[in-house]
C-alpha cells in the first residue's frame, strides 16, 4: 500500500519537452499528416532480436526485496524473482515456485507445495527454507524493513516486528524441502494475491550472508525468476538477462530488458525518439496530444487506486460537521474534473473503493442526481453546518507541490467557490513536508492518494481504520471497527466481500474523505511489443513479451 | 610559490568545515525526515532503521560522527539508495559528468573564443553583428529548453542520434549533451573574448606591435593572445567545479547518471549524506580550480605575483 508520490518534480524541465514539442511537431497546425513518430509498420513473424526497453518513473531505492517499497522497484522485482505464486498474462494469480496448495477448512493454515525443478540463478534448488529465511528477515526489526507489516495475516508476525516475539516464531515451517506450511491469524483469501508481492520472495542466504548489503549488486545477485540482474547504474539504467536457469524459461522469450528510470516527460521523447519500447507513465495533461500523435500506442486501462481529499476529524471546522463534509462533497463536479483536468484520462470517484471483480461499489445515490439538484442540497447541507454567505467558511487545503496537483486545486476552490460561496485556498508543501504534516494531523482540509497492493477492498477500507498509519483524519466509528474485523474473520470471499461493501456505504454516509477520481494506467507501447495487458495492479512482467518482426521506430 | 600554495590549501581547511556544516545543519532543519514514509512504521522496526544510520544519536554527535568520516575520506552510507554509499555514487557519476563538462568546455572555448576574436576584429560589421547575436540567443535561451528541442530534432524527428542514456565510449550519446552544455558557455566565452580584444587590441603594447610592421597574425597569436585570456581564466576556474559536479539539468533531459541528479533527488528524498557529501565536493572542487586559475594568471600575466 503506498501513496502515489515519488515522480521527480522538477517543473521548469518537465515542462518544457510539451511546449518543446507543441512548437515543433504542432507547427503544421491541428490538420497535420500522420506524424513521422509512428511510420512503424509490423510483420507477424517474432523477430530476430528479442530485446526490450523500457522506463521506471524513478530508480528504484534498493533491489532487496525485503527492503524495496517503491512501485519501480516492484516492476523490476517482477523479473528477477518468483514467490510461491506469481502474476499470470492477464494479471490473474498463477502458480510459481509453488506447484500446488491445500487450505485447511477454517482457512488458516495453508500447505504449499513447491515445484522441485525451481532453480536459483547460481543452480541451487530453490527450497522451503529459502521462504522460512526470507519471511523471518522481512519481519526481524533488525533487517528495518518498513513493509514488515504486510505480513501481519501470519502467525506473530506483528510480534515480531515490534520486538515482542523472537524471529523463529514466525508462522512459517519448511516441512521438508518442497513443503512449506503457513500458519494465519485469521482467513485471508488473498493470501495467493499477496504470495506474488516483492516482501514474500524466497532469498538466497548464502548469497546474502557472504556479500551483506553489497548483495544487490550485479556481481554478487543469485535471483529465481525469469531474468538475471547483469547491469546496475544508479540513474541511469538496470538490465537483466534471461535466466536459462529459470524453470519456465522455455516460454520466456524476451532475451534482455533494460529499464531506463527517467521524469514523464522524458520516458515521451526517449519513446518518440524509439529508443524505448514501452513506457511506465506520460504526463496527464499530454494526454489529448500524444493520442493524436501516437494513436493505440497510447495504452491508458482502469488502475488500482484513488486521489481524493481527507477531513480532519477531530478539530474544527469538520469534526462534528457530517454537513459540512457532505456539502464540500457534493458540490464538486467530478466530470468536470475529469474531463477538464485529466482529458477523459482518469474517472470520477464518489467513494473509495475503485471497481473491483466480485465488488459491487457502493456510491452515494447523490452521484447520479443532477448537477442542479446536488448544488441545491449541497447550498442546502452548507447553510445546515451554519456557514453562509455572510459568514462563509475559511480553510486551507493542503496537497503536494505537482503541476497536475495544482491544477486540480484551483479547479476545486472554484468549484466550491461558486456552488457555496466557501473560501478555500490552496497550499502546496514538498511531499514529504506534506507527509510529514498529515502524520502530525496538522491538517485539515488535504490531499491524499493511494494504490492498493492487492486487488481486494480491504486494501482501500482499512484507510479508515482506527489505527491504520494512513487514518491521517482520524475517523475513529465502532461500527466500522466491527464490521472490519467481522470481515476479518470471515473465511467466506463473498460474505466478506458484503461486510466491505457496508463498510463503504457508512465512509459514503459520514464522509471522512472526498474521492476525486480513480487513476489510470498510462503506458506508451510500440505497436510491436506484444504478450502485455492492461491490468488493474499494473504489473506487465517482461516475461509475457515478446518482439514482433518490424521496420521504422 | 610554495609558501602561497600551502597558505591556499591551509585555508581551504576551515572555508570546507564550514560549507560541511552549514549543508548539514541546513539539511537536518528541513521538515521530513529521509526515513518518514506514508506508512506507520512499528517503533522497533523505525528504531532499528535509525540505529543503522545513527539517526538516533544527538545531533551534535551525528555531526562529530560525520566530519570524522570526512576527514577520512569517507563520505557516508545513501539514505535513498539503500544499498549505495555516498562514495560509490560520486565515482559512478564524476567521470559522466567530467566527460562531458570537459567536452562542453573545450567545444566552448574554441567556438566562443574563435569566434569572440574574429568578432573583435570586425568590429560593427556584419561578422561581428551575427556572431553576437547567436552568443545574446545562447546566453538568453536556457538549457531546459535546448535539450529538449536538440531531442526533438535529431533523435525524435532525424533519428539521428540518440535521445539520451549514458553509454561509456559511445561518442554518438555525447554529442546532444555537450551541445546543449556548451551553448550557453560558448556564447558567454564568445562575448567576454569580444570585450577583452577589443580593450587589447587598442592598448599602447599591440599599438608599438603594429608600428614594428610585425604581421597581424603575429601580433594577435604573440602579443595580444595572452592578455585577452586572462580574463577567461578567472571565468573558467569555477566553470570547471560547475560542470564537473554536474548539470541538474542536462542530467535530467537526457537521463544521464551524473552528480546532479543524484543531488536533486537526494535533496527531494531527504538523503542527508548524498546532498552534504556533493556539497561538499563542490566547494572542494571550486577551492581546487580558483587555485589554479590563480597560477594560470601568474602565468599569463607577468604582473601578477603570488602573495600568501
Amino acid at each position: 500500500m503506498r501513496p502515489r508520490c515519488g515522480l521527480l518534480q522538477w517543473r521548469w524541465v518537465r515542462r518544457l519537452p510539451a511546449l518543446a514539442a507543441a512548437l515543433l511537431l504542432g507547427c503544421g497546425g491541428a490538420t497535420t499528416q500522420a506524424p513521422a513518430p509512428s511510420s512503424i509498420t509490423v510483420g507477424t513473424a517474432l523477430a530476430a532480436d528479442q530485446s526490450v526497453t523500457r522506463t521506471l518513473n524513478a530508480m528504484p531505492r534498493t533491489l532487496d526485496p525485503s527492503l524495496l517499497t517503491d512501485e519501480p522497484g516492484q516492476t523490476v522485482m517482477d523479473d528477477l524473482f518468483e514467490g510461491l505464486t506469481t502474476i499470470g498474462p492477464d494479471d490473474n494469480i498463477v502458480p510459481g515456485v509453488a506447484r500446488s496448495w491445500d487450505m485447511s477448512a477454517d482457512g488458516k493454515t495453508w500447505l504449499f507445495h513447491l515445484r522441485p525443478e525451481a532453480r536459483w540463478s547460481n543452480g541451487d534448488p530453490v527450497t522451503a527454507a529459502d521462504f522460512v529465511y526470507a519471511w523471518r528477515r522481512e519481519v526481524d526489526p533488525k533487517t528495518g524493513s518498513e513493509y514488515a507489516q504486510a505480513l501481519a495475516p501470519i502467525v506473530n508476525a506483528e510480534a515480531i516486528a515490534t520486538g515482542h516475539a523472537p524471529v523463529d516464531s514466525l508462522g512459517v515451517t519448511a516441512l521438508d524441502a518442497h513443503t512449506l506450511r503457513v500458519a494465519l491469524v485469521s482467513p485471508t483469501p488473498y493470501l495467493l494475491a499477496v504470495l506474488a508481492d516483492n516482501y514474500l520472495l524466497p532469498l538466497h542466504r548464502a548469497t546474502i550472508e557472504r556479500y551483506g548489503d553489497s548483495w544487490t549488486r550485479p556481481a554478487h545477485m543469485v535471483s529465481n525468476g525469469p531474468y538475471v540482474l547483469s547491469e546496475l547504474i544508479v540513474g541511469d539504467r538496470i538490465t537483466l538477462t534471461r535466466n536459462p536457469l529459470y524453470w519456465g524459461a522455455a516460454n520466456v522469450r524476451v532475451t534482455r530488458v533494460t529499464y531506463y528510470p527517467l521524469d514523464p516527460d522524458e520516458q515521451v521523447s526517449r519513446f518518440m525518439a524509439g529508443d524505448v519500447e514501452m513506457t511506465s507513465y506520460f504526463p496527464g495533461p499530454q494526454f489529448r496530444w500524444l493520442k493524436s500523435q501516437l494513436g493505440n500506442q497510447v495504452v491508458t486501462g482502469p488502475y488500482l487506486g484513488i486521489q481524493m481529499l481527507g477531513f480532519n476529524m477531530i478539530d474544527p471546522p469538520f469534526a462534528h460537521n457530517r454537513n459540512l463534509r457532505l456539502a464540500l462533497n457534493m458540490a464538486v463536479d467530478r466530470n468536470i474534473l475529469a474531463d477538464k483536468i485529466y482529458q477523459g484520462l482518469n474517472r470520477p470517484a464518489y467513494s473509495i473503493v475503485p471497481p473491483l471483480p466480485g465488488y459491487t461499489p457502493q456510491t452515494p445515490a447523490w452521484a447520479s442526481w443532477s448537477d442542479d439538484q446536488r448544488h441545491a442540497e449541497a447550498r442546502r447541507l452548507y447553510a445546515a453546518a451554519g456557514y453562509s454567505a455572510a459568514h462563509p467558511l475559511h480553510v486551507q487545503l493542503d496537497y503536494p507541490t505537482d503541476d497536475e496537483h495544482r491544477d486540480l486545486m484551483a479547479a476545486l476552490a472554484a468549484m466550491w467557490r461558486t456552488n457555496l460561496g466557501a473560501d478555500v485556498e490552496p497550499y502546496n508543501e514538498e511531499f514529504r513536508v506534506l507527509t510529514q504534516n498529515l502524520q502530525l494531523h496538522k491538517s485539515s482540509l488535504f490531499w491524499n492518494s493511494w494504490i492498493g497492493d492487492f486487488p481486494d477492498p480491504f486494501t482501500f477500507v482499512q484507510l479508515a481504520q482506527k489505527d491504520d498509519g494512513q487514518n491521517y483524519g482520524r475517523f475513529d466509528d465502532p461500527r466500522y471497527e466491527a464490521l472490519l474485523v467481522a470481515a476479518g474473520n470471515e473465511a467466506d470471499n463473498a460474505q466478506r466481500y458484503r461486510y466491505f461493501e457496508q463498510a463503504e456505504d457508512l465512509l459514503n454516509q459520514e464522509a471522512p474523505f472526498l474521492p476525486l477520481v480513480y487513476y489510470t494506467t498510462r503506458h506508451l507501447i510500440k505497436p510491436y511489443l506484444k504478450g502485455w495487458h492492461s491490468n488493474l495492479q499494473d504489473r506487465l512482467p517482461t516475461r509475457y513479451l515478446y518482439v514482433l518482426e518490424h521496420q521504422g521506430r | 610559490m610554495l609558501r602561497f600554495l600551502l597558505n591556499r590549501l591551509l585555508t581551504a581547511i576551515p572555508t570546507l568545515l564550514i560549507i560541511a556544516t552549514l549543508a548539514f545543519a541546513l539539511l537536518h532543519a528541513t521538515p521530513g525526515g529521509p526515513f518518514d514514509s506514508a506508512k506507520r512504521i512499528p517503533p522497533a522496526i523505525q528504531a532499528s532503521i535509525e540505529a543503522k544510520y545513527h539517526l538516533n544519536e544527538p545531533l551534535w554527535r551525528q555531526y562529530v560522527r560525520y566530519l570524522s568520516d570526512l576527514a577520512h575520506g569517507d563520505l557516508g552510507p545513501s539514505f535513498q539508495y539503500r544499498d549505495t554509499s555516498v562514495n560509490a555514487l560520486i565515482r559512478q557519476g564524476l567521470p559522466v559528468d567530467a566527460t562531458i563538462g570537459v567536452c562542453a568546455l573545450l567545444v566552448a572555448l574554441l567556438f566562443g573564443g574563435a569566434g569572440g576574436i574574429l568578432a573583435a576584429l570586425r568590429r560593427n560589421t556584419a561578422g561581428d553583428y551575427v556572431p553576437m547575436f547567436f552568443a545574446a540567443l545562447g546566453i538568453s535561451l536556457p538549457t531546459f529548453v535546448i535539450g529538449p528541442l536538440l531531442i526533438l530534432v535529431f533523435a525524435v524527428r532525424l533519428h539521428w542520434l540518440p535521445s539520451g542514456d549514458w553509454v561509456a565510449g559511445s561518442i554518438s550519446h555525447l554529442i546532444l549533451p555537450v551541445i546543449a552544455l556548451a551553448l550557453p558557455y560558448t556564447a558567454y566565452i564568445a562575448r567576454m573574448v569580444r570585450g577583452a580584444t577589443i580593450e587589447v587590441m587598442t592598448s599602447p603594447f599591440i599599438r608599438t606591435a603594429r608600428a614594428k610592421g610585425l604581421p597581424r597574425r603575429t601580433v594577435i597569436l604573440r602579443h595580444a593572445l595572452r592578455p585577452i585570456l586572462t580574463p577567461l581564466v578567472s571565468f573558467l576556474g569555477p566553470a570547471f567545479a560547475g560542470v564537473l559536479t554536474g548539470s541538474i539539468i542536462i542530467e535530467s533531459v537526457f537521463g544521464l547518471p551524473g552528480i546532479g541528479r543524484y543531488f536533486v533527488t537526494g535533496a527531494i528524498n531527504r538523503d542527508y549524506t548524498l546532498v552534504v557529501g556533493i556539497t561538499v565536493l563542490y566547494g572542494a572542487l571550486i577551492i581546487v580550480f580558483n587555485l589554479l586559475a590563480d597560477l594560470c594568471y601568474a602565468w599569463l600575466d607577468p604582473r601578477v605575483r603570488l602573495q600568501s
